[in-house]
This record gives C-alpha cells, structure tokens and sequence, in this order.
C-alpha cells in the first residue's frame, strides 16, 4: 500500500519536474522578455515626451480638424498620440515575444492571427478617422449651409449628415476586417431604405401641399427694397 | 507673353496708342445709369483736364440690357460746359468685354492693363450704377495724383448712418488698426492710382480669388496703404447708388470682403505688425453738408437671424472664438430675449473679428465654414449699433465709430499674442484689457 503511494507521489513529483523543467524556463523567458518590452516602451514614452515637442504634428493635427475629432476640448497633443501609440505597439510587441517563447501550436497561431491582423486593423482605424473626419466636416458645412438658407432645424440636419457618414465609414471598417460584415450592411440597408421612406411619407402627407405650391408659384427674386438693402452694407 | 486682354481690347489699345489719364467703368446690366457716368467722367475730363490724353473705358461682364450701346452713345453738350480751355486731345471712349471670373476685380484688371499699356500716369475707377457722381469727382480722383504726387485716392462720402455697415463694423476698423492709416472708406469702389499703383497690382497673382469679385477694392486699398504708396483722400459728397446687384447677397459679400481681409492679413503680416498707432490721411475737396436718403434697417430680423445663429451655430463659432468670447456671446444673445436690452459691446465685437481672424489662419480647411457662420455674428452687431445710435446725429455716430475704432486698436497686442500663439489661445487664457 504504501509502496504504491509513494510510486503516486514519486509520478507526480516527477511530473511535476518535468513541467516545471519543460515550462519554467519558458515562462521566466516569457516573463523577462514581458518585463523588458515594458521597461523600453516606458522608457520610449518617456523620451518621446521629453525630445519630442509635435509642434508641426499638432499645428498640422489642428488645422485639418483631426485633433477636434479626438478631443473637441482641444487639449489633446500630437505628442502625447505619438507616445501612447509606441508605448503599446512595443508593449504588445512584446507580449507577443514572449509569448513565442512557449513555442506551442497555440501560440504560433495566435501570433500569427495577431499579426496578419495589424496591417487590416491599421487600414480599418485610418477609415474610420477618415470617417470620422469627413461626418465632422460635411456636418458643419450642413449646418452652415442649411442656416444661410434658412431651412429648420440645421443641426439636428447636421447631426443626420454626420451620423450617416460615420456610419458608412464604419461600414467600410467592418467590411474590410470581415468583422460581422452582415450585420452591418443590413443595418445600413435598412436604415438608408428607412430614411428614403420616411422622407417620402414626410414629403408626401406632410408638404405635399407645399411642394405643389412651389412647383406652381415658385419663389421670386427678392424684390428692389430687398435688393437696395444689400447695397448698404458695403 | 499671355494677355489677359479680350482682341478687342487689344485692338483698341493699338490704334490708341497712348493716353495720360485713363478712367475705368466696370459695369454689368447697368443700362439706366452708365450713360450719365460717363457723362460726368467726359465732362469731369473736359472741363479739369484739357491738356491731356485721356480715355474712357467701360469692362463689361456680358451686359444683355445695351450698357454697352449706352456708354457709346451717350453724349454731352460741350458748350453747356463753359469750358474755358479748349481741348487739345480728343476724348477716347471704349466698351470692351473682360475676360476671367465674373466680377468687378475681374473688369478692374482689363481696365488697369490696358491703363499700363496706354502709358498712362493715373487712373481713376468709378462704379458703374452712380446717380450721385459729377465732373468734379473726375477732377477729386485725378489731381492729387496729377498734381501732388499721391499715388492712390480714396474716396471720402458723406453716408446715412446704417449705409456701409461693413465698413463702419468690419472693414475701417480693421483696416486703421493693422495698417495704421485712417482711410475712412476703404470699400468705397470709387478709386484714383498712378502708374505705379497700376504696375503693383498687376504684378499680384490674385485675380483668380474672392479679389476678383467683392473684394477688391478692399484689396487694392490694403496693397496701397501695406506697400507704402502715398494715399490721401477726396471729399466727393454723397455717394447715391442705383440698388441692384443680381449675383450676390450678404452671405457671399460677406464672406468675400471679410476672407479678403483675413487673406491679406496673413500677406502682409510683417508690415502691420510692426505698426501701432493709426495716422489721419489727407483729405482733399471741400466738405459741405448733404442730404442724404433715408435708409430703412429690419433690425428685429437682424437679432432675430443672431439669436438664430446663437441657438444653432455654436460648434462653429466654438472652432474660432476663445471660451470666454464665446460665453459672452451666448450670454448677450440670451439676454436679447429681452426687448431693448440688447447690446453688443465694441470689445465683444472687435474680439470676435480677431478671433475669427486668426482662426482663419489657422484652419485653412475650414474657411469656408468659418466666414460662413459670421452673418449672424455681423448682424447682431448692426443690430446693437442701431439700437445705440437711433437718437444720434450723424455727427454722434461718427464718434460711435470712432470710438468703435479706438477699441480696435487697443487689442492690437491681443490680436498679435493670438497670432503668434497659431491658436493655442484656447488653452492660455489671453488677458483681455477693459476697454
């Protein structure tokens, strides 16, 4: 009985000398590689912080309007951009590192998706910038637009326009990291048909009585008062 | 070497050859009123200006109402003149179309290109649609570049005090405190320059932008005054206009005088910022008194189209005004709600035109945008100056104007710390002086 625990005991300490001898070292390596990537991407946040002042990355971030898109407060520099991304570009540089350590079919698999990942995720975050960007833009021109020619309601016209461009650059994101490219263009399918619809039920119950007047009578030239007041502003 | 010239400019030039003076006349469907413009300009050139060469060109934007026929058939009775002097050339009359954009730069560019091949030693431009011109104007344009060696006059009006509402707010506050020099009516339209003048602007590559519609005449008195020419100014009376303008409204004139400004700003950048205080410019003429007409001014519809702008454009305004100009704004527009209590301050006002001034600067992509969303800022303005000034003289408003021009001139350094600043001024919390 007792011979047989102790052959038990003995497997399991064996086994567990053969993991700890098989994958200690590994994991230490893992961990120290972990450990290194941190040290230099903290090290590499700093040194970006102090010689890298952005100040033509944040002129140039302002005057395209990206940097309103990120932080509307405007507190948001280039510098601190550029810092964080190579803080956890090298962090999980070296997670990856480390992870291959290990060697297994796992890990060479998941490192393998990861990086044949990062070209696509990179594309998919400038689209939705892009995007992002374009909404804010077309947007304001709306609103500047739909308010010089008097129509109602200019912002929530604005707020429409913005939504549907971000939504398409969204779309386009999806669609190019195959990521539950269905669901989205269904959405969009439904919410565009929705919009058509809606603005035809809109037109035709709701001002088709004013359509037909402007088609009949449409709006004249303002008149010589209207056009003398002009003059006086100059 | 490209002519900018249509064939029969060209063609005319040749067979002329030569003139001393030449006066300009853009015009587009402005059949009613060019015959007795050129009526005055003929007369202005026969009676002052007998000695000399001289021709009248009028540069047409494609008129269908027969300017062009009435600028060459209009004619004047000599003798009623009593000229003592017979003249010693023939008075030379023109009527070519311009090529380029549409608009009145567009036509002042045929007429000072064709002014420089002429040779001619000074150049007066006068609008096309004026009821109130007469000879003497010709003469007021002309001499002091003939005669005193001024190398551009501007005009100097007796106006309604709501006419040239651009000007009084935006345009002569502006234009005094960065070039330091007090040209009362920078957008007058009405202009006399020498040869000198005519080689400078011709040498600028702007005449594909906003310069060649509304804003050139603020661009030809900038690029005069910015590039040191000697100005001075003529006292021509009322300036009575006739009250058409089929292509524009304000949005666009608006936008084209004030992106003007705001281009030239950045353009002449090193010269108005070494310039601190403004100086009088001559006036020449003899002043006197004149009815002026009454102008009627919707100012209920211009704070209604403010507060609209208020309640809707704030994330525009927001891009170019600093936080606390901004607050204000919104505080004046709520307050506004209450009849009569209504008041746009000159501080208020003169920050907004700066902000939205380096703003402009330093959003290129936006421009558009930005200049967009300034009627209803400029309208509150006019609405508030109309309110102030309703019991007022216009002697009273004149020195509304002036003080106006004075707080302007006091947020010089404030303008300059923004500029410099590229738009940080968001984050550093500029000191605003009390003026």
């Amino acid at each position: 009985m007792s011979e047989t625990i102790t052959a038990i005991l003995e497997g399991v300490l064996d086994r567990l000398q053969f993991q700890a001898t098989t994958y200690l070292p590994s994991l230490i390596a893992a961990f120290i590689v972990i450990a290194l990537a941190l040290g230099i991407s903290v090290a590499t946040r700093r040194i970006l912080y102090r010689i890298f002042k952005g100040a033509t990355i944040d002129r140039l971030m302002r005057r395209s309007g990206v940097a309103h898109i990120l932080d509307p407060s405007g507190r948001l520099r280039a510098t601190t951009i550029v810092a964080e991304i190579a803080y956890w570009s090298i962090l999980a540089l070296g997670i990856l590192a480390g992870l291959s350590v290990f060697g297994t079919d796992l890990t060479a698999q998941l490192i393998q998706t990861f990086v044949l990942l990062i070209p696509r995720l990179v594309i998919a975050a400038v689209i939705v910038l892009a995007g992002a960007w374009l909404s804010h833009y077309l947007a304001r021109c709306t609103l500047v637009w739909a308010f010089g020619e008097q129509l109602p309601h200019p912002r929530r016209l604005a707020a429409a326009v913005r939504v549907m461009v971000f939504f398409v650059a969204t779309v386009v994101a999806s669609d190019h990291l195959d990521f539950a490219r269905n669901v989205f263009l269904t959405a969009f399918v439904i919410l565009l048909g929705g919009l058509v619809l809606a603005v035809s039920l809109a037109l035709g119950i709701g001002a088709s009585s004013r359509v037909r007047g402007y088609l009949k009578d449409p709006p004249k030239r303002p008149t010589t008062q209207e056009e003398r007041s002009l003059w006086t502003h100059l | 070497m490209f002519s900018t010239l249509s064939v029969e400019a060209e063609r005319a030039t040749t067979d002329i050859k030569s003139a001393d003076i030449v006066i300009g006349i853009p015009s587009f469907n402005n059949a009613k009123t060019i015959g007795h413009v050129v009526k005055a300009c003929y007369a202005g050139l026969f009676k002052y200006f007998p000695q000399m060469s001289s021709v009248v060109i009028n540069s047409d934007g494609g008129s269908t109402d027969g300017t062009r026929e009435a600028v060459l058939t209009a004619s004047v009775d000599e003798k009623s003149l009593m000229v003592l002097s017979t003249p010693l050339f023939p008075i030379h009359r023109l009527s070519v179309p311009y090529h380029g954009i549409p608009g009145k730069g567009s036509a002042f560019r045929t007429i000072f290109e064709m002014a420089r091949r002429l040779g001619a030693r000074a150049c007066a431009v006068v609008d096309a649609d004026l009821r109130s011109i007469t000879p003497e104007w010709i003469d007021l344009l002309l001499r002091p570049i003939l005669l005193a060696n001024y190398e551009f006059v501007a005009p100097y009006y007796h106006r309604h005090k709501y006419d040239g509402t651009i000007t009084n707010s935006i345009v002569y506050p502006l234009t005094r405190m960065l070039y330091g020099s007090q040209v009362r009516q920078p957008i007058g339209g009405d202009f006399g320059v020498s040869a000198r003048v005519i080689d400078c602007y011709l040498r600028k590559d702007v005449w594909e932008t906003d310069v060649a519609r509304f804003g050139i005449d603020i661009w030809m008195t900038t690029v005069a005054i910015a590039e040191g020419f000697r100005t001075c100014q003529s006292f021509l009376g009322a300036k009575l206009h006739d009250a058409k303008d089929p292509a524009s409204d304000l949005r666009a004139m608006l936008q084209q005088v004030v992106g003007s400004i705001f281009e030239l700003m950045d353009t002449y950048e090193p010269t108005w910022s070494r310039r601190s205080e403004s100086v009088t410019v001559p006036v020449f003429g003899f002043c006197f008194d004149v009815g002026l007409e009454p102008i009627a001014v919707d100012v209920d519809g211009m704070l209604r189209e403010f507060q609209r702008g208020a309640r809707e454009l704030g994330e525009v305004w927001s891009l170019a005004l600093t936080p606390t100009t901004f607050q204000e704004i919104k505080k004046v527009a709520g307050a506004s709600e209450i009849a009569g209590e209504f008041h746009l301050s000159d501080s208020l006002w003169a920050r907004i035109v700066l902000e939205f001034s380096v703003a402009y600067k330093a959003h290129p992509l936006l421009r558009g945008q930005l200049l967009g969303s300034l009627t209803p800022l400029y309208l509150g303005r006019v609405a508030s100056f109309v309110y102030e000034t309703r019991m007022m003289t216009s002697r009273e408003v004149e020195d509304r104007i002036e003080s106006l021009c004075v707080t302007f001139e006091s947020l010089k350094p404030y303008l300059a710390q923004l500029w410099r600043g590229r738009g940080e001024s968001k984050d550093t919390h500029l000191e605003v002086k009390n003026v």
